[in-house]
């Protein structure tokens, strides 16, 4: 077990949509440096829990924690200035603006006077946003509307936004889904290359096991919003009631 | 297309052309009076200029940040009777008395702290939510100011100095219509700007990002309030008189959202553009449609939604992205 200070913390969070438990107790840790899955089968509250853990959601139960300190209560764009970035789902980018400008827009945020505001980006903005383009392979696309983007275009997008404040962790939602597996490899190896470089932490939610085993060195299963295992990718794969939630077998 | 930028930006002409065109414009209309036009052609272009003002400010808030709101209006009426009470009821409790100039700011002032007050719990809500708890903040003021009788005259109204200089008026009005669009103009290439864009195009997207939305919504929402209620002021001291139908009435709202709709939502030079255009085409309504100018612009609305919902601006940064523009494109094809 790992003896740091965890860096993402969920104490026995509990989150109710009316008489359904999303989020039933789970316990979690997420330490700095690591790349941690989050897997379960459809509806089994993954998305919920990431929700639940950028205050996207209230819980309504348990304790959150982010480098040491509560966020239970603490407001999802406070947590975003604390170091905690995601992606989503269902990809949001604003369409309407150039990838430059939709990367420039998610800048650190860290207490702004009017003043301030109303100028133009800051030159080292600008720079970190053309690095971070380059670095996903968009460099072609720089001044393309965000909206003209193909999927797995936007989906590389979206994690470009979300590292552009240098966060600490980045929780990515099914970063693969609907994507070429060419993109897949990009994804993949951009993570890693983060991970061993910059020391990036990522908590990933997944369904393409592959991609899992690949990067992550634990995983957490959810079902019916408990936590239903926790390990290695390898254990998680050979473990029984893993198999019986997703094949029912 | 960036202005977020320094670098992005490709050319000088295409950062500060939009600018430089408004105030060689300024200019121009700056030596209309002394072309020997009459004080009804200033009076004209004065209240083109209370359009463009109004349009634009509420283009702020309603096309900018995406909160279309339905009751704006209130803070035109607010500043109206600010200026209204200051000038007539507030100098016979304290002497000497306010001039236009002393009741001006803090009839802006007023606006903007309404705004702060009803901006809080308002802008929680969204879409049509805050469209409707506008509107009812709009028709429950018009109430309150008609009860509140011995401050407000109620129904009765209020009686203004006459001041009647059209020059004075026409420059008034010039001088703040170019501040508010230079201003907006400013904002929208600012950070400010793009971060009321994102709000509007996805505000949990924007608040995942670090952004206060609430901050900035209730920012922009004061600033849009402050100039509409300086305009109200305007427009008191202008007629000479006010009472709450003919400042609180719900068609001035309308009129900013078609003007803003027209040319352009979330653009600068979009809500100037529709403003003159509604403007005279308002006349050629009421000059021919008498009975029926009302629901001549309630069609126009209609046709303006179906057919070009970005406006005219909005339809020629994106064509394909408007009923109109898809129709001209088809037409395009055909012809090829």
């Amino acid at each position: 077990m790992n003896s740091q200070q965890p860096l993402l913390e969920g104490r026995d969070v509990y989150k109710f949509f009316g008489g359904l438990a999303a989020v039933n107790g789970v316990d979690f840790a997420v330490y700095p440096g690591e790349i941690v899955g989050l897997i379960g089968p459809n509806g089994s509250g993954k998305t919920t829990l990431f929700d639940c853990l950028t205050r996207l959601q209230t819980i309504d139960k348990g304790q959150i924690f982010f480098k040491g300190q509560e966020i239970t209560r603490v407001r999802p764009y406070q947590v975003a200035r604390m170091g905690l970035a995601r992606t989503f789902q269902v990809i949001r980018v604003y369409r309407k603006m150039t990838v430059l400008e939709n990367m420039l827009i998610s800048r650190q945020w860290r207490g702004e006077g009017l003043l301030n505001m109303l100028r133009p980006s800051h030159p080292d903005t600008e720079r970190r946003a053309r690095h971070l383009i380059q670095f996903l392979q968009l460099e072609h696309l720089t001044d393309e509307l965000a909206g003209h983007l193909s999927g797995g275009q936007r989906r590389l997008l979206e994690i470009g936004m979300a590292l552009m404040p240098d966060p600490d962790i980045l929780l990515l939602d099914e970063a693969t889904s609907g994507i070429n597996p060419t993109l897949i490899e990009i994804i993949k190896d951009r993570i890693r290359t983060l991970n061993r470089e910059q020391g990036k932490t990522f908590l990933l939610i997944e369904h393409n096991i592959n991609f899992i085993a690949d990067l992550c060195s634990r995983v957490y299963v959810l079902n019916f919003g408990e936590k239903l295992a926790e390990g290695t990718p390898e254990e998680i794969m050979e473990n029984e009631a893993v198999i019986e939630a997703y094949f029912g077998a | 297309m960036s202005t977020l930028t320094q670098a992005a930006r490709p050319s000088l002409l295409r950062r500060w052309g939009g600018l430089l065109l408004w105030l060689l414009l300024l200019a121009l209309l700056a030596i209309y009076p002394y072309t020997g036009v009459t004080g009804s052609a200033l009076f004209t272009a004065t209240q083109v200029f209370v359009l463009v003002t109004l349009a634009s400010n509420w283009n702020l808030i309603g096309g900018m940040t995406g909160y279309v709101d339905f009751g704006h209006a209130v803070f035109f009426g607010l500043g109206a009777y600010s200026m209204g009470i200051l000038v007539t009821r507030v100098p016979l409790a304290f002497s000497p008395e306010l001039s236009f100039w002393q009741a001006l700011p803090l009839a802006g002032l007023v606006a903007a702290l309404f705004a702060l007050i009803i901006g809080l719990p308002t802008l929680r809500l969204k879409g049509p939510y805050f469209s409707i708890a506008m509107l009812g903040t709009f028709v429950a003021m018009r109430e309150i100011i008609r009860i509140l009788r011995p401050i407000t005259g109620g129904g009765t109204g209020l009686d203004l100095p006459p001041v009647l200089n059209r020059v004075n008026e026409y420059y008034f009005m010039l001088g703040l219509m170019g501040l508010v669009v230079a201003l907006i103009w400013w904002i929208r290439r600012s950070e400010f700007g793009y971060t009321l864009i994102a709000i509007r195009e996805d505000e949990i997207g924007a608040e995942m990002r670090g952004i206060n939305t609430t901050m900035h919504k209730i920012i922009a929402f004061m600033i849009a309030a402050f100039f509409t209620g300086i305009v109200g002021a305007f427009w008191a001291w202008q007629n000479t008189y006010i009472d709450p139908d003919v400042v609180f009435i719900e068609q001035r709202t309308v009129e900013m959202v078609m003007m803003s709709m027209l040319g352009g939502l979330g653009t600068v030079w979009g809500p100037p553009l529709g403003a003159v255009v509604i403007y005279f085409l308002q006349d050629v309504v009421w000059g021919n449609l008498l009975n029926f100018h009302l629901m001549a612009l309630g069609i126009l609305l209609i046709l303006l939604v179906l057919f070009l919902p970005e406006g005219i601006l909005g339809s020629l940064g994106d064509p394909s992205s408007t009923s109109l523009g898809r129709l001209l494109r088809r037409a395009g094809r055909r012809q090829e």
